[in-house]
């Protein structure tokens, strides 16, 4: 599978557009003895997080949410607001740093660190283009999903060294909230690894990829695919503490959670990560269930709109139009829904979830067993 | 087994093995947390502070703490003349300046003893109504927000400020109006502005579908209120309470049916009062629920007093106002309903000034407030910030 | 077990319709309300789409009667003192000096034709403070103090909002007191003339 060799052209020429081309090319970059290239893999999911938290992930859900909410939103900065973000940034960044007195600091310092390098280090195995991921793990899946989990230690430690009640509140209930949905999104994403027979990234992706388009998604995969596709959405919802989970942060409860006492860089570095695993985990759900980088669109006989949207470019695009897609719906529930209580949170989860995930793991692997 | 408190480690559960103890379960020794809720707070609506004592989520105690917005309503009242008390009754409800308004001239005309047009009754119960829905929108909207969802408060301010609009071209001031004046209306209402009006009424239902469509029948929104904060009814009776929150507890008490004032007893509106079946009686959904119908009821009320509006023809806004307000010595307590509740002034005169000696604010606010106590034992921090949303206090009149 | 069901199904639907009316709105953010005034004929034209203006170069209108900032027009003003004594916070400052019979044209005449007998050196009216109640304007006798539509005038300094209307520069005033004060001794010596004359005929 891996020699599957990709027919259209790709833009970086000198790297080849096989498998992995374009990675494998940088990671054999050195400078003076330096592993330059490394460091430039590392650096590009990077930029793309600061690129997309700066348009869409803010300007946009600003956009967003005040057209759901029969608003303007911003206008002032630039045409339309576009330079909004911009102004922002300057302005987080001639904020005073402010740690409070009575605040551990080493801990508070150290907090938004670890929330951003947790969400960040799922980026290695995330493949942007069939010709580029940063890690090439066999058990890449396995991998983004264990290493979510480091953001707790972050938020824990933000909610604890700040040394204020509410941040303590939103830090415990942030914890406690995180570590309960792993278990549903973990079996649901299970569903998608037992259908591809793989946790290795790029082999879930070429699994699903076939003249059909959509067809070959592993959504369409089995008849009761759409059930862990639910499930790890929801409970992808409630890792990322977007709304209708966001009781860490629940503004109307607890100010602002386990942040109320940051300003500055360090606020926009928490702002940051949480953009981060909104994309990480969009990029996730459209890469176990709705093919990843492979075009959605099918072969209709002679025009073959499959290959034509298909290769390294394409593949990148359609990887980041999926996330943002899936962006969309969780902004899209954010400016709908109320806020659940935390009690109705474990309800959903422990109760409803978990059970349904469970469920659609049994049948998952019955069908696959007893697949036509 | 048998359970053991060794003084302050908390509890401990050991069994016995022969002769030795062996410990079980060992809770760790926990105190309680004191929670200093406001006043800066957003969802106290205001600078509201209550000092809450929780224990883990659950709220042991919650001691609610006023005066940060203490204007000395009462004794500013004493040292200004009878019509120039009303710009300050629009500041106790801001939200319900007409209504406070409405309160205080009943209560003043009683005292006086005058006899007042009926356009200007008319016009007086349409203001009135429309600025009842725009303080039960900021009742709902903010509730909302206090839930987390962002988006029906919204809707409701872009209808509020057609309310606010409309007043603004009645009145001459968006909120703090002073219109309603003892005896009369400062000014008639524009020529157009009752058609204005009953296309408003038109707009506003398609928008309040809506809105329970989006709010009120979400089943989150529902779980979060349904349940809570049950006040029983002799409770509520026993504590004060009036308005939607006495409603919301089941009891059928609304003063303008009950001790009628103005044109109300000539209109046909009911009463709404929760009836057990989309909500536990007394709990936080029936309160949003009752304030929601009551939004459709004023619609009602509206519409048959621009129906039943008698000509502009001669007709003087002024006519009846009195020359100088002296009235003779005695003393006099009115009431209206409020969109928070009974709102009423208690006004003595001594029978030589022309200002009140003594002029009391019985704030509707204040008293739904008082029991906060009692509802917000043993309750989550997100219910008791869906207790103080159902209440719907606003902190100009409860501290006035 | 149904009821767990059920409430699994009403949460879906209820969603799924909350879901729907903002995305209904999403997509009629192509309109605008646009800036029309409550008191234009067409403002329940269009009711969907945005509600928001972009303030300082998009207003709505205030209407013809709204009150605002207070001005008072000093021609007019006959100086009676009516609306300090009725300013429930006393924003208005006022003083005045009685015109000497001689200046009596030059005071000149408020618009209905009253003659003016006293001149308004000193008509401040702290916009800061007031409320805009009314209750001065209601009080007037010439309805030369009235409120504007003029919503937003807001100020950097807080000894902007205090706005002077009096119609005498400071030597005039002087000049207008010294007057009055010069007739009123005039007026006294020959008060007490009359009484030391009265005084001496007694005497007699």
């Amino acid at each position: 599978m891996s020699t599957m060799v990709i027919s259209q052209f790709s833009i970086p020429f000198l790297m080849g557009n096989s498998l992995n081309a374009w990675s494998d090319a940088l990671a054999g970059f050195y400078l003076f003895g330096l592993p330059l290239g490394l460091v430039i893999i590392a650096a590009i999911p990077l930029v793309f997080i600061a690129l997309y938290s700066l348009t869409y992930g803010v300007y946009g859900e600003r956009k967003i949410s005040a057209f759901m909410q029969d608003r303007l939103g911003p206008m002032e900065v630039g045409k339309w607001g576009i330079l909004q973000t911009i102004a922002d940034i300057l302005k987080l960044l001639q904020k005073e740093d402010i740690v409070p007195a009575s605040a551990d600091k080493f801990l508070f310092v150290v907090g938004p660190g670890i929330l951003f390098v947790g969400s960040f280090l799922a980026f290695a195995v995330l493949p942007f283009s069939p010709a580029f991921i940063g890690a090439s793990l066999n058990v890449g899946l396995f991998f983004a999903i264990g290493i979510v989990a480091i953001e707790v230690v972050g938020i824990l430690a933000a909610g604890w060294g700040s040394n204020n009640k509410w941040s303590l509140y939103g830090a415990v209930r942030s914890v406690a909230q995180i570590v309960s949905y792993e278990i549903p999104a973990a079996i649901a994403l299970l569903c998608g690894a037992m259908m591809a027979g793989t946790l290795d990234m790029q082999k879930i992706n070429i699994l699903q990829s076939g003249s059909y388009g959509f067809a070959h998604f592993f959504l369409f995969h089995s008849p009761i695919a759409w059930l862990p596709f639910l499930i790890y959405f929801i409970a992808s919802l409630a890792e990322v503490n977007r709304a209708p989970f966001d009781i860490p942060e629940a503004e109307s409860e607890l100010v602002a959670g386990y942040f109320t006492e940051y300003s500055g860089m360090k606020f926009a570095v928490i702002f940051l990560a949480e953009y981060g695993s909104m994309f990480m985990v969009s990029a996730i759900i459209s890469i176990v269930f709705l093919g990843g980088w492979n075009s959605p669109l099918p072969n209709i006989g002679s025009v073959a709109l499959n290959d034509w949207t298909n290769g390294p470019v394409w593949g990148a695009f359609w990887i980041i139009t999926k996330g943002f897609f899936f962006i969309f719906v969780q902004m899209w529930l954010r400016w709908t829904l109320p806020r659940l209580r935390v009690d109705q949170l474990m309800y959903l989860c422990w109760k409803v979830l978990t059970p349904f995930a469970f469920i659609s793991f049994v049948l998952t692997a019955v069908w696959e067993i007893y697949r036509p | 087994m048998q359970e053991l408190d060794t003084a302050g480690l908390g509890s401990v559960r050991v069994t016995r093995k022969s002769d030795t103890v062996v410990i079980l379960e060992k809770d760790l020794a926990t105190e309680q947390m004191v929670l200093a809720m406001g006043p800066q707070h957003p969802s106290t609506h205001g600078v509201l502070k209550l000092e809450c004592l929780t224990d883990g989520e659950v709220i042991t105690q919650a001691e609610p703490y006023l005066g940060y917005l203490h204007r000395c309503f009462e004794k500013c009242c004493e040292n200004v003349d009878y019509p120039a008390v009303v710009p300050y009754t629009d500041r106790l409800d801001y939200l319900a300046g007409m209504n406070s308004e409405f309160a205080y001239a009943i209560t003043v005309e009683k005292l006086l003893d005058i006899e007042i047009p009926r356009r200007v009754e008319f016009i007086r119960v349409i203001v009135a109504e429309l600025n009842r829905i725009a303080s039960h929108l900021v009742a709902i909207g903010t509730y909302g927000i206090d839930l987390g969802a962002f988006t029906p408060f919204l809707f409701c301010f872009r209808d509020r400020e057609i309310i606010l609009g409309l007043l603004e071209w009645a009145s001459g001031a968006r909120m703090l109006y002073n219109y309603i004046w003892v005896g009369g209306l400062a000014y008639d209402v524009p020529a157009d502005f009752l058609k204005r009006v009953k296309e408003f009424v038109n707009y506003f239902r398609p928008k309040a579908v809506e809105l329970s469509e989006l709010l009120t029948e979400n089943e989150i929104f529902v779980k979060r209120t349904f349940g809570i904060g049950i006040m029983p009814a002799d409770v509520a009776i026993n504590y004060g309470w009036s308005g939607p929150m006495l409603r919301g507890s089941g009891v059928k008490w609304d003063l303008r049916r009950n001790d009628p004032y103005s044109i109300y007893p000539e209109l046909d509106f009911k009463v709404p009062v929760p009836d057990g079946k989309h909500s536990v009686i007394g709990d936080c959904l029936s309160r949003h629920l009752v304030r929601a119908w009551e939004m459709d009821e004023s619609l009602k009320i509206i519409e048959q007093c621009i129906d039943k509006m008698p000509s502009a023809e001669g007709f003087n806004s002024r006519s009846a106002i009195p020359k100088r307000i002296r009235p003779k010595a005695g003393e006099v307590y009115g009431r209206a309903e409020n969109p928070r509740g009974e709102l009423g002034f208690y006004i003595e005169s001594d029978g030589k000034s022309t200002k009140p000696v003594r002029c009391k604010a019985r704030s509707s606010c204040f008293v739904n407030l008082s029991a906060m106590k009692d509802l917000s034992k043993g309750q989550l921090i997100p219910d008791l910030v869906a207790i103080i949303g159902s209440i719907d206090i606003v902190l100009g009149e409860v501290d006035r | 077990m149904s009821e767990y069901f059920g409430n699994i199904k009403t949460g879906a639907v209820t969603i799924a319709t909350g879901m729907g009316i903002t995305l209904k709105h999403f997509f009629n953010a192509i309109h605008r309300k646009g800036d029309a005034g409550v008191d234009d004929v067409d403002y329940f034209r269009q009711v969907d789409g945005l509600c928001t203006l972009q303030y300082p170069r998009e207003v709505i209108p205030t209407p013809a009667n709204a009150r605002y900032r207070l001005y008072n027009n000093i021609d007019d003003c006959i100086g009676c003192g009516q609306c300090v004594r009725a300013c429930p916070i006393s924003c208005i400052e006022m003083e005045t000096i009685k015109v000497a019979p001689d200046d009596m044209a030059a005071c000149g005449k408020t618009s209905d034709g009253q003659q003016k007998k006293f001149w308004v050196p000193v008509f401040d009216i702290d916009v800061a403070k007031c409320m805009t109640c009314g209750i001065c304007t209601t009080v007037c006798p010439t309805e030369c103090l009235y409120h504007t539509p003029v919503a937003d005038f807001s100020e950097f300094d807080r000894s902007n909002m205090l706005y002077h209307f009096g119609n005498l520069t400071r030597l005039e005033t002087e000049a207008k007191r010294q007057k009055l004060a010069e007739i009123q001794t005039k007026a006294l010596a020959e008060k007490e003339k009359k009484a030391a004359e009265a005084r001496l005929e007694k005497k007699d």
